[in-house]
């Protein structure tokens, strides 16, 4: 809890000044200001809880202060200090918004007393918001994470559905190339022209096919296998995959599991798919020779598995987007730019982030944090 | 080359009868024998019927799931190769499958080349199983024999 900051203003300095000198006896250490036009100075420069303020003062007087004060800082509490002479002046600081006011020659005691239950008002206040705000962003999420599945779902259908009529398409296109193949110019005079022609829809049928399998790999199958991964050995083993992938390159992948136990609960399926992407994005951002370093790491429940390349790393400009659908800085038909934005959406669903750090020439830095036990895992764990 | 090879008898099972069309055209091209049903029900029937190497399921059916054909194949037939055309990206189903018996999985759209690598595949196991089988069977009459 932060200590309390109050601020005195009185046009009389002897009297702010014993009030000082006692409050600082107590533990307060109060700002003082001899003027409403010198408080308003101190508020814009410094944080203050709670202004205790004379009502009775050349220029700007109390009340007009205690307007100010609220117009612009709604978060202070006045205590307003009146003269015997004017009990009108607390009723009407009240009315303006005053936490409450003391009549002057005032007790010690009842001041303190007076800023301390400020001070619970304010805590209440700021609690209170935090809660709305926390709420607030509870909600968003939960809308969030609700549009993503059904959005998951939906275009994981429809990548289906297109699925079958690519098949027909492509088993069409071959069964001409078959077919063309055993005829000659001389009885079909643009048999290239026709060679060419199916050959662009069996490459489109690739590239459509891309697709569908990208939005597809997003799904959990219902009764998704949470379980114990060994992640020394599951993490060779994927590495051994996609080394096989990838002949044509010449990169050094290494695994550095020394600061882990190297027990992680999670769905082995969706963590491969995962680990595969972010492998297939660092291997086609190195040109021909370099290395990727996979490394894992325990931090209190939580694991954190990190990817690190030494490609052609990320333009300052692209690291927000690359995790949106679609981006991409492949050619057309070569990246369908699902990769990053479905890996995202498999890490939330297993309860983790991941993020991005990368220079232009200098590689780039993958991380995913996961649950070391996933919460899913004891509600789920009784159906397999 | 040059050499006479006997036909892969074959059965494309899948609910889209233009796919399973043009893909038996295809296959019979390379010189197999098809035989095309368009549910789980009807493929079970021409399995009872026919001599069947190789069964391409697709395995996302409607009415019977194609998972459960695959079982059924199995139990009924157990020399019988099933291969997969599975609509999935992962390779759960594919994995499950491979559990169940089957000989191997494809993903749809496929691959007419690799589809015919696996066939080959496919029908070689099949034809080692059966030989398997047989030397078994003429090891038993020969003891029965020897017996008499
Ligand atoms: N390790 C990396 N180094 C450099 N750039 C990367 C790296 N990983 C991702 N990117 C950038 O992010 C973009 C989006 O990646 P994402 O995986 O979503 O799609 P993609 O790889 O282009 O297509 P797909 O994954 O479908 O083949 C890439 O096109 C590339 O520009
Ligand atoms: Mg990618």
């Amino acid at each position: 809890m932060d200590a309390i900051k109050t601020l005195l203003v009185d046009d009389e300095k002897s009297f702010i000044e014993t009030i000082e000198k006692r409050l600082k006896k107590r533990g307060f250490a109060p700002y003082l200001a001899e003027s409403g036009k010198k408080c308003l100075e101190i508020l814009k420069d410094s944080t203050i809880h709670i202004v205790v303020s004379d009502v009775k003062m050349p220029g700007i007087g109390g009340i007009d202060l205690l307007k100010k004060i609220k117009q612009d800082y709604p978060a202070i509490e006045v205590i307003l200090l009146t003269g015997h002479a004017n009990p009108n002046d607390g009723v009407e600081g009240i009315k303006q918004g005053a936490f409450d006011y003391l009549t002057k020659p005032i007790e010690l005691e009842h001041l303190i007393g007076k800023i301390n239950q400020a001070w619970d008002k304010i805590q209440r206040i700021k609690e209170k918001k935090e809660e709305e705000a926390f709420r607030e962003r509870m909600k968003k999420q939960l809308i969030a994470n609700e549009r993503l599945a059904s959005l998951g779902t939906l275009s994981a259908g429809v990548a289906h559905e297109i699925n079958n009529p690519l098949a027909i398409i492509k088993e069409s296109a071959g069964w001409m190339n078959t077919i063309i193949s055993g005829m000659n110019l001389s009885t079909v005079p643009r048999l290239n022209d026709l060679k060419t022609a199916i050959d662009k829809i069996e490459k489109s049928v690739e590239r459509a096919r891309r697709i569908t399998h990208q939005l597809l790999s997003s799904v959990k199958k219902q009764d998704t296998a949470l379980s114990e991964i060994r992640l020394n050995e599951f993490l060779q083993e994927t590495i051994h995959l996609v080394k096989r992938s990838l002949p044509e390159k010449n990169i050094k992948m290494s695994l550095d599991t020394r600061h882990t136990d190297g027990i992680l609960w999670t769905d082995p399926y969706q963590l491969r798919q995962i680990l595969i992407n972010l492998f297939t994005n660092s291997a086609r951002a190195i040109s021909n020779e370099g290395w990727i370093d996979l490394t894992v790491a325990d931090t209190g429940d939580l694991v954190s598995i990190s990817l690190k390349d030494n490609g052609e790393g990320i333009a300052y400009e692209n690291l927000e987007k690359i995790f949106e659908p679609f981006f991409t800085t492949r050619a057309p038909g070569e990246g369908t730019g699902l990769g990053l934005f479905i890996t995202r959406g498999i890490v939330e669903k297993l309860g983790g982030k991941i993020e991005v750090e990368s220079q232009v020439g200098e590689g780039a830095l993958f991380t995913l944090v996961l649950p070391k036990f996933n919460k899913n895992c004891d509600t789920q764990k009784g159906r397999n | 080359m040059g050499k006479i090879r006997i036909p892969t008898r074959v059965l494309v099972v899948d609910d889209e009868k233009d796919f399973v069309e043009i893909l038996s055209n295809r296959l019979e091209e390379a010189g197999e024998t098809v035989s095309s049903a368009n549910s789980g029900q009807e493929c079970l029937k021409v399995l009872d019927e026919k001599t069947i190497d190789v069964v391409i399921l697709d395995i996302k059916m409607p009415g019977m799931d194609g998972m459960d054909v695959l079982k059924e194949i199995k139990k009924r037939h157990p020399l019988v190769e099933v291969i997969m055309l599975t609509g999935h990206g992962s390779t759960e189903t594919a994995v499950d499958g491979m559990k169940a018996g089957a000989f191997d999985y494809l993903l749809k759209p496929a691959d007419f080349s690799e589809l015919t690598k696996k066939l080959v595949g496919a029908r070689k196991r099949k034809d080692d199983q059966e030989e398997r089988i047989r030397q078994a069977e003429v090891k038993l009459l020969l003891r029965k024999g020897g017996n008499i």
